[in-house]
């Protein structure tokens, strides 16, 4: 639709209400869906609450308490108001195990997401801009790396080593930066050709310059709410690894841990697994709502559909 | 010529845009009758709602456009309403639309020929498979496409813009429509290849009596095809007569305004004087000089395993510029003129030759020299849009080069970025905002700007005012000439706009195929050339006025050869109606004819036919 | 067909030097990490010495580009080892059981365990993914040709729905729900192909929003061209343009998405979930492998694992240029 109507539009200037780049635009539709919003809310209210929420709301995610073991949640035969998402086999809150659940979760997601966001983003540049053997040596490797798929990578280090926090971000990194790197490649390559570039470069800008001041801010927008996608994969591979049992290791509370605890008890004590998950469930849908409102904003936005 | 009902008749047709915050009528009761085999030309500036107007006459009035009251009624039955099944087995079959980008108007991963017959079979749904490729391949031929039952399985861009748009003229015409809408056909098109696809047109148009809409926003392109014409102003019709009688007794003061202001190449154009011809040397001085420059680039060969093919883009290209001069290098799609802008801007480098400025050569500097270079010439290219940084704000983008070159303060900066935004004419506040509520126009002045702010001595203009409107153009242009009488520079302006270069340029370089094949000055370039090439292009710009030189003669059928495999000998042998022996075997160069005319043509003086001049019958100014 | 022969020959030597690379990069990595295997398979109450004599005769104390070099030979002739840890009866030997239990000369081979393991996971994921597609399909094409309107937007609640669920968790669930309270599919282990059909479901949920955003861009974006309404103009009818245009082109993308993607998430999700569901495939033999540190089983399967996505890649990347010839050139 848009396409043939572009050449019939006046070639009035838009009035636009100041200056406001892409990115603003591009939240400032999103925010009015109500896709966007509901995931907003969600999400935020969750961090909050997994920030400030366990002592807030009095409980303790590790006071055993063998008395109220085994407590369903509200609304079951069973259920109390002090713990109102009920308890596991050592009389632990779940509630306040899975708020820690997810501020660990949250913490090796947003890691892990920045470092391949990074470390991918600027190998991709490099070998976008520069060419030649460069880039034919780096996209080599990152085929390779992409070759192998991250559970596998994962479960191979993981599993014959100790995991601790810094090793499993390190190998989310690892599995994680070539998706990154391809993309920002190929974006690259298209802005590359670009008359802005040609430009700068006549006017005698070096070429560190124009990567920084001139391709960089219009390379970096596009992939960065893939990120924001990735944060909530990440968190499920946590779960997973935990699950399996090479996640961050007991006593921490993780959602994998947890899950896999729960598992002995899933005839009696079903809740034990399914709570956890659920709220897990709850935050990551807030990502991926409010990551998904952004992607269709956007491409709204490039198309040219007001 | 007119039968006795018209085929097509619209009557006060409206059609209104609906986007917030408020309607905005795009048609305004026009109405408009067309016969069997008259051909109708439409002309208006853009804006005027021709295109809205073509697209109706097909049915393709989408949302945010809707039509809110007329008829449009084809052999007395009204579009508007009738059935869409019915409507549907109309289009296609009886009425014809061509649009203006033959390039994406095919699916482009099938074969052009299946898709042609994939449309014949649905509007004709009798038709055996046998038959109706056999039609294509018969129209395919018609329309002068050499190989076409080869190119029948080819895909879309296998084509060249012409090519391309003579297939999209065999999907129209396959059927044999009684009307066809020609929408802008000819826009993307070089110069030559239009002239030929209008030709083809009018001689199709004998044979097969089709009424045709022709819609353009050029009157010399009209000029060569219409009978009688439309013009569109505002959504209004404003007048409607013969083509000879709107060049000649146009009535209503918009078409009056219209015809004056076309850039007129060969008539004195009231009120604008031509660019004074300058002739070479008179021991001016030269601040570029290009000396046998070639390039060449290697592409994967398909057809070998692990093979290069050479494109020969530029081949021994000299010519010298002089100081305060304005040169204009012209020239139609592959004569290598984009890849001389890049050599000549030290992107890259030539594979032979060198590049002298200022008697110093561009070719061995780096660095810090590198850099002092450039504070000496700038260029500046085409797309308005794309050539300005979208995140920084004007007054950034025009310091940039200051920045880069440094020994300035910031006050300095600002101070002297004020100064020549003010220059170009663009205002002060500016300064803060960001690029993206800019029109072209503005855009290219803030390229202007930027490249302005180091008092540069050569300006390169590659297309820079291609992607512009005529008011936009000529309000540029007179700043050029405002900034060339005042810091005395020097500019080359590379374009295929033979209008403009007529009227800016003191001394043109006409380019075919990587060569300069004619290097004169403006008088001569355009009264008494001396290469056949340059009589083509002549030829075939639309013009209002008498042509010294005409089609018939001068015009040639087919493309340019190959950059990859070019015949030995002189490269424009296998199109010029000239050629003879020696043409075969010997590169003819750069031959002085005359005080002031460089040809590369083995032809001697006087072996081609004299321009024929303009009777009385001159249009009113 | 020069350019087929072309491509493959470039493609396959490529994928040949990837697939090289990776083996390297897991053979160090296994070596490199702290766990020695050689305890693991004898046991913690063997002497210091045996453990040395038995590391030394099994070349696991050569340095690792021997190692490596030794590997390569052993593959490139088809066989890839065997496994430290499993005899040839499938029963785990060594390790908790006591050194004495260790069977060393009767091992099962690698290439043995992992083609019975095989069918059980094709069946998994041939399952996994027919449902995916009949689900996501209908829904994605449908909101592809009807962009921002409610099909659109049910795809994307639907599929941000899926994406959140952890799918450990939610095979848990499901195991509960349907399985023991409900009494309507098996769960555990196998015995009949129905056991295939839950983890199935598991996984199909999980490649369910990438089929389905995939579908939709590809098409509306498609939608958009340009030879679209023109081809309508031209006579074709709306219904035409997208089934022998639209949706043509559009699966190009998706080809992408579904071989690329599809089987890269696959392959991790594949192991985790027969590990949930005790499903006897070549997933619960690499996640055992990875405990019980038995090295040239989660070589192989490792290696495997590349080698199926290097091929996958290079077939689909061939197929595109069949349907959309510009990709030839």
């Amino acid at each position: 639709m848009s396409a043939e109507l572009a050449p019939m539009l006046p070639k009035t200037p838009t009035k636009s209400h100041g200056p406001r780049t892409l990115s603003a635009t591009m939240f400032a539709n999103a925010w009015r869906t109500t896709e966007f919003r509901i995931g907003f809310f969600i999400f935020f209210g969750l961090i909050l609450l997994s920030v400030v929420g366990p002592s807030l709301l009095g409980v303790s995610p590790t006071k055993f308490s063998v008395a109220d073991k085994f407590l369903p949640p509200l609304g079951f035969e069973g259920g109390s108001w002090s713990h109102v998402l009920g308890t596991d086999q050592l009389g632990r809150d779940l509630f306040a195990r899975s708020l820690i659940g997810l501020r660990n979760a949250l913490m090796i997601g947003v890691v892990s997401v920045v470092g391949m966001f990074l470390i991918g983003s600027i190998i991709g540049m490099i070998a976008g801009y520069v060419g030649g053997w460069v880039d034919l040596i780096l996209m080599r490797i990152t085929d390779a790396q992409m070759a192998i798929p991250v559970i596998i990578l994962a479960i191979t280090i993981l599993g014959v080593s100790r995991p601790t926090p810094v090793t499993i971000v390190c190998v989310l990194i690892l599995a994680g930066w070539p998706a990154y790197a391809r993309t920002a490649r190929s974006v690259m390559l298209s802005e590359r050709r670009k008359e802005y570039v040609r430009a700068a470069k006549i006017l005698g800008a070096s070429n560190l310059r124009i990567l920084l001041v001139h391709i960089a801010p219009n390379i970096l927008p596009p992939i960065a709410f893939v990120a924001v996608l990735d944060v909530a994969r990440m968190m499920i591979i946590e779960a997973i690894l935990g699950f399996i049992g090479i996640g961050i290791q007991p006593p921490t509370p993780t959602f994998g841990t947890i899950i896999a605890d729960g598992t002995k008890y899933l005839m009696n004590a079903w809740w034990i697994t399914t709570v956890p998950g659920l709220l897990l469930a709850i935050s990551l849908c807030g990502i991926n709502l409010m990551g998904g409102a952004l992607e269709r904003a956007r491409n709204k936005l490039l198309q040219g559909v007001s | 010529m007119s039968a006795a009902e018209p085929i097509l008749q619209v009557r006060d047709l409206s059609v209104e845009l609906n986007t917030a915050p408020q309607r905005r009528k795009v048609l305004d009761n026009v109405s408009l009758d067309l016969h069997a085999n008259e051909v109708l030309g439409i002309i208006g500036e853009s804006g005027s709602g021709k295109t809205v107007l073509s697209r109706a006459m097909v049915n393709w009035v989408s949302r945010p456009l809707e039509m809110t009251s007329g008829q449009i009624l084809y052999r007395g039955q009204d579009l508007r309403l009738m059935p869409p099944a019915e409507l549907q087995g109309l289009r296609g079959r009886k009425i014809a639309y061509i649009g203006a980008d033959p390039t994406s108007a095919l699916d482009p991963t099938l074969p052009i020929g299946r898709q042609i017959v994939e449309k014949l079979k649905s509007v004709e749904p009798g038709i055996s498979d046998a038959d109706a490729k056999r039609r294509v391949i018969e129209t395919l031929q018609a329309v002068r496409i050499p190989s076409a039952a080869e190119r029948f399985n080819e895909f879309p861009f296998q084509f060249s813009g012409g090519m391309m748009q003579r297939v999209m003229i065999v999907d129209a015409l396959v059927t044999s429509p009684d009307l066809l809408v020609a929408d802008n056909i000819t826009q993307p098109l070089d110069v030559t290849v239009a002239a030929q696809i209008l030709r083809l047109l009018r001689d199709l148009q004998a044979e097969y009596r089709t009424a045709i809409l022709f819609v353009s926003s050029l009157l010399g392109m009209v000029n060569e095809i219409a009978d009688n014409v439309l013009v569109l102003a505002d959504g209004k019709v404003v007048e409607r007569q013969s083509m000879q009688g709107i060049l000649h007794r146009p009535e209503h003061n918009y078409t009056r305004h219209l015809v004056r202001e076309m850039p007129r190449i060969w008539e004195a154009q009231p009120d604008v004087a031509a660019a004074p011809s300058v002739t070479a040397s008179d021991g001016r001085e030269v601040i570029l000089s290009v000396r046998d420059v070639s390039r060449t680039y290697a592409t994967k060969d398909r057809n070998r395993l692990f093979g290069k093919q050479q494109v020969q883009a530029v081949r021994g290209v000299s010519f010298d510029v002089y100081k305060g001069d304005s040169l204009g290098i012209v020239g139609e799609s592959g004569c290598g003129k984009s890849s001389l802008s890049r050599l000549l801007s030290r992107l890259e480098a030539p594979d032979t030759g060198e590049i002298l400025f200022k008697g110093q050569s561009i070719a061995g500097l780096r660095g810090k020299s590198l850099l002092n270079l450039r504070r000496g010439f700038q260029l500046l290219l085409q797309d308005p849009y794309n050539s300005i940084p979208s995140h920084l704000t004007i007054g950034r983008t025009v310091a940039e080069p200051l920045i880069i070159h440094g020994g300035r303060s910031r006050a300095e900066i600002r101070a002297k970025v004020a100064e020549t935004m003010a220059e170009v004419g663009l205002a002060p506040e500016l300064a803060h905002s960001l690029p993206v509520g800019l029109s072209a126009g503005q855009r290219q002045r803030v390229n202007i700007a930027r490249a302005m702010v180091l008092e540069p001595e050569l300006l390169i203009l590659d297309e820079t005012l291609s992607a512009l409107d005529q008011v936009e153009q000529a309000k540029l242009l007179a700043l050029f000439e405002k900034l060339q009488a005042r810091h005395g520079m020097t500019y080359i302006y590379i374009s295929h706009d033979l209008g403009m270069v007529r009227r800016v340029c003191s001394r043109v370089a006409v380019m075919y195929l990587g060569r300069v094949v004619e290097l004169a000055g403006n008088e001569i370039t355009f009264f008494d050339p001396g290469h056949p090439y340059t009589r083509a292009l002549l030829s075939a710009v639309p013009a209002i006025e008498h042509r010294p030189y005409n089609a018939s003669t001068y015009l040639l059928e087919g493309e340019p050869p190959n950059p990859i495999n070019i015949p030995p000998g002189c490269s424009f042998r296998s199109r010029c109606p000239f050629a003879f022996d020696r043409c075969a075997t010997i590169d003819p160069s750069l031959k002085p004819r005359g005080k002031d005319d460089l040809a590369a043509c083995h032809l001697a003086a006087g072996a081609m036919p004299a321009p024929s001049h303009a009777t009385s019958d001159t249009i009113l100014a | 067909m020069l350019f087929a022969v072309d491509f493959f020959l470039r493609r396959l030597l490529q994928g040949l030097v990837i697939i090289v690379l990776v083996a390297m990069l897991i053979f160090t990595l296994l070596r490199i990490v702290p766990g020695d295997p050689v305890r693991i398979m004898l046991g913690p109450m063997v002497s210091a010495e045996v453990a040395e004599e038995t590391a030394q005769k099994m070349g696991l104390r050569d340095p690792i580009p021997v190692q490596f070099a030794r590997y390569v030979g052993q593959v490139a002739s088809g066989d890839f080892g065997r496994s430290f840890v499993r005899s040839a009866q499938g029963a785990s030997t060594g390790g908790s059981r006591g050194g004495d239990t260790f069977d060393a000369a009767n091992r099962a081979s690698v290439m043995g365990l992992i083609l019975i393991a095989l069918p059980y996971s094709l069946l998994l994921a041939g399952l996994s993914f027919a449902i995916a597609m009949a689900v996501s399909l209908p829904i994605g094409i449908a909101a592809g040709l009807k962009s921002g309107r409610w099909p659109d937007r049910m795809a994307l609640y639907l599929s941000s729905v899926f994406v959140s669920l952890p799918n450990i968790w939610l095979a848990l669930v499901l195991i509960f729900l349907v399985s023991v309270k409900g009494g309507l599919l098996p769960a555990i282990g196998y015995r009949n192909w129905t056991y295939a059909i839950l983890p199935a479901i598991v996984l199909a949920i999980e490649l369910t929003p990438v089929f389905i955003r995939s579908a939709s861009v590809a098409v509306s974006s498609n939608m958009m061209e340009s030879y679209v309404p023109s081809g309508m103009i031209r006579g074709l009818s709306r219904k035409r343009m997208i089934v022998a245009h639209v949706l043509r082109n559009s699966m190009i993308p998706m080809l992408n998405v579904v071989g690329i993607q599809a089987i890269g998430l696959l392959l991790g999700s594949l192991f985790v979930i027969e590990y949930a569901f005790n499903y006897p495939g070549v997933g619960l033999l690499m996640i055992n492998a990875v405990f019980q540190r038995d090295f040239p089983v989660i070589q192989a399967i490792a290696i495997l694992a590349c080698m199926v996505l290097v091929v996958v890649n290079i077939l689909v990347d061939f197929a595109a240029t069949t349907i959309d010839r510009r990709l030839q050139y």
